[in-house]
């Protein structure tokens, strides 16, 4: 079971001092909109940041979470 | 004091671990090692360029070819192999996957980003 909320208290217990804006914008609970911010991000590659959330949600991925569309930033790219 | 007896050496009761074969023949994953390898820019995604299946890879496709970047493409669709080997390779569990040199770049979300900042055009250089 996957929700908006659910998916904002996984990721930010799991990465220390995160940030996370989660949005489910079908309403059907299994595509979501997520925007994490960092400090822990600082120094790594997109690609890494993706992986370091990907990395928390594991298998929901791709199961019960059909779709996440993902925004990583560190605090300081944020305006 | 008592000396207390070795605990070593000890002796498992336990059952052998069965070895993971890692050196078996795998086709598939062979087939897109070498896919990334021949193709300079190659995206793997769900559909076709012509047709996409999904809105994500619908985006990335438009991106690139917004860029007018030439690129090979994959359909993970027919096979849920396909989709499994590439995800173990990349060690990224979302489809599309652009890859540029042998390198993954991202899924649609990065590459787009990097189309709005002009990261992409001179990553396809």
């Amino acid at each position: 079971m996957s929700d908006a909320a659910h998916i904002k208290q996984r990721i930010e217990a799991a990465i220390p001092g995160s940030h996370a804006e989660v949005e489910d914008y079908t309403g059907g609970g299994d595509h979501f909109r997520a925007t994490v911010t960092a400090t822990a991000f600082q120094g790594l590659s997109r690609i890494e940041q993706h992986r370091l959330v990907y990395g928390v949600l594991g298998a929901d991925i791709g199961g019960a979470i059909h779709a996440l569309a993902l925004k990583t930033q560190t605090p300081s790219k944020t305006p | 004091m008592s000396s207390q007896p070795d605990p070593l050496p000890m002796i498992s009761s336990e059952p052998e671990p069965v070895p993971v074969p890692s050196d078996e023949p795998n086709p598939i994953r062979e087939a897109i090692a070498q896919a990334i390898e021949e193709h300079r820019v190659i995206l793997f995604m769900k559909g076709t360029p012509d047709a996409p299946a999904c809105g994500f890879s619908a985006r990335t496709v438009a991106v690139l070819q917004a860029l007018d970047a030439p690129f090979a493409a994959v359909d993970v669709l027919p096979d849920a192999r396909i989709r499994q080997e590439l995800s173990a390779i990349s060690d990224w569990p979302t489809i599309p996957q652009l890859f540029v040199a042998g390198e993954l770049i991202g899924g649609c979300d990065i590459v787009v980003e990097m189309y709005e900042s002009g990261e992409l055009a001179q990553a396809l250089l």
